[in-house]
């Protein structure tokens, strides 16, 4: 055997220190997204919880609970498993060291402590998903640049000769995510001592330049992002290589070239040019392709493996994810035509739809990673308790279900409401009919949260008893999984 | 140096800097916000460095170990 290739197999100490934080982070951040989203739906049920305070008004904590539940539980989510699985399929520790890792991850949390607090204190650019003021920004930057330094410095120094999929998928995402933030963020600040600044753009073209960032933080953060998980957690936790590495490829390039033009269905009807709503319409429909190729590429991957579906429910929620992506990505396109958006935009139906993907697909393909490497980085054979996860499963399954269901039907309603005429042509309802319709809606929604919120919470309690009292065992392999192992 | 080091060293710098930046925004802050992130990097940046070099010693220390091993 050649002296390369020798060390070629030399074993690797990967940079796990730095993977355990993050998936500290994104359980924490879980939970508490999960709870302000909870408590804002109780506020959309009772706006008196607010209790006339600033603080907990509604405006404010809206923002809390996505840049939460987005940033700070998916974005742990990640950048954790990125950095975990980088580093096994390229056979290569993390570049730049254990300061950068901890600069990264130290950084990322900072930025969202910060951002929570200024939305709090009632600071925000009013943008949404882009909420935080330049200043925020400008650290978020330099925290992205340095994630990228050592992501891209690890696939450099690899000793395997192939990238493997999942990588190129999460190298989308933290291309995309550092060109879509630096655009969408084009602001003079009134003063590098005030945290307030004026968009560079206006008007129509600001609108638009928006919803180019809004609907691809959507794609490349919590899509893209997340087809890396998934490209790589579920082979692993089948034993099963992926059913077409070629579709993951067509699966790729079709997807990333054809997200960044779909933004547009976000204006339908406004004063954008037509020609601009019909290309987004256009390309949002082309989605299709793309998406339901990679959702049968990974529900094929469990092709030989059904059976562990019964006995794994760690796998069972990578699998549900990949089949709610398949949902949510079939019912956008549809809601990005013109003649149904115009019934469904601003209504209940687009909170629906929202949290279809939110949380079917990313956060059940995240539950479902999470469950994979809890045992794999705290050195423990399995989880502490099956009969947790399966709960935590059916709870969550029960909670999307009530949400889900609860906005379609409060979302048609509304958009049918807004849009009835009587015999004179004066409008049937006026909008506070709609709300007072509405209303049980918005408790069931409430429910559903909470089914959902108390399945985290077994998770968290699962976690860490696996942590203290499962038994010990060898790390997971650190292998990648290659195509027809 | 190794890339711990040399990582270390850039990434030390750089807090130095954010640190530095944190005070000045927070001496001159016009609101609440800005007063809040000055002093907050200003704090990060100090925990942050006091973290490099307890992981610096920890690093000799381990390294002195295995030597005596």
């Amino acid at each position: 055997m050649s002296a390369a290739a020798t060390a070629s197999l030399a074993p690797v100490e990967y940079n796990d220190d730095v993977v355990r934080k993050f998936v500290i982070a994104t359980v924490f951040w879980g939970v508490v997204g999960f709870l302000v989203g909870v408590f804002i739906a109780a506020e959309l049920a009772w706006p008196s919880f607010n209790f006339w305070a600033p603080y907990l008004n509604f405006g404010r904590l809206r923002p809390v609970h996505t840049s939460g539940v987005i940033f700070a539980f998916g974005g742990s989510a990640l950048i954790g498993t990125s950095f975990y699985v980088v580093q096994r399929t390229c056979r290569a520790r993390l570049f730049g060291g254990k300061a950068l890792a901890d600069f990264i991850f130290w950084g990322y949390q900072f930025f969202i402590v910060m951002a929570a607090l200024s939305y709090v204190l009632g600071f925000s650019k009013s943008r949404e998903y882009s909420e935080p003021e330049w200043h925020l920004i400008l650290w978020l930057v330099i925290i992205w640049v340095a994630y990228l330094v050592a992501f891209v410095g690890t696939l450099v120094r690899r000793a395997e000769p192939h990238i493997y999929v999942a990588n190129w998928f999460y190298l989308s995402f933290i291309l995309t995510i550092a060109m879509l933030v630096i655009v969408n963020n084009l602001a003079i600040p009134v003063s590098v001592f005030a945290a307030k600044s004026y968009s560079l753009f206006a008007g129509a073209q600001d609108a638009l330049v928006q919803w180019w960032y809004g609907h691809n933080a959507v794609g490349f953060f919590l899509t893209a992002g997340f087809l890396g998980m998934m490209y790589y957690f579920i082979p692993k936790a089948a034993g099963r290589p992926v059913y077409s590495y070629r579709l993951s490829i067509i699966h790729f390039w079709s997807l990333i070239f054809i997200y960044i033009w779909a933004g547009p269905h976000h204006l339908h009807w406004t004063a954008l040019p037509d020609w601009t709503q019909t290309m987004g319409e256009a390309f949002s429909v082309m989605l299709w392709m793309p998406s339901w190729g990679g959702m049968i590429n990974g529900l094929m991957t469990l092709s030989g493996a059904w059976d562990k579906l019964r006995t794994d429910p760690g796998l069972r929620f990578s699998v549900t994810a990949v089949g709610f992506y398949g949902m949510s990505t079939f019912e956008g396109p549809v809601m990005s035509v013109r003649t149904v958006n115009a019934l469904s935009h601003y209504t209940d139906w687009t909170i629906g739809h929202v949290h279809s993907g939110a949380l079917g697909w990313v956060a059940f393909i995240t539950f479902g990673a999470l469950y994979y490497l809890v045992p794999a980085l705290w050195g423990k054979t399995e989880m502490y308790s099956r009969r947790l996860i399966a709960w935590h499963y059916w709870i969550s399954t029960l909670g999307i279900v009530l949400y889900i269901t609860s906005m379609w039907v409060a979302g048609i309603m509304e958009g049918l409401m807004w849009r009835a005429y009587d015999a004179q042509g004066f409008l049937q309802y006026s909008f506070i009919d709609s709300v007072v319709a509405v209303h049980p809606l918005m408790v069931v929604r409430l429910v559903g949260g909470i089914f959902f919120l108390t399945g985290a919470l077994i998770m968290v309690y699962n976690m860490v008893m696996t942590v203290r009292r499962a038994p010990a065992g060898a790390l997971a392999a650190a292998t990648p999984l290659a195509v027809g192992d | 140096m190794d890339e711990e080091r040399v990582s270390a060293v850039i990434i030390g710098v750089l807090m130095a800097l954010f640190g530095l930046i944190g005070i000045f925004l927070a001496a001159g802050a016009r609101d609440i916000e800005m007063s809040i992130f000055g002093f907050s990097l200003a704090g990060f940046a100090i925990a942050f460095i006091f973290g490099l070099l307890r992981s610096h010693y920890d690093m000799i220390e381990a390294r002195t170990g295995e030597e005596g091993r």
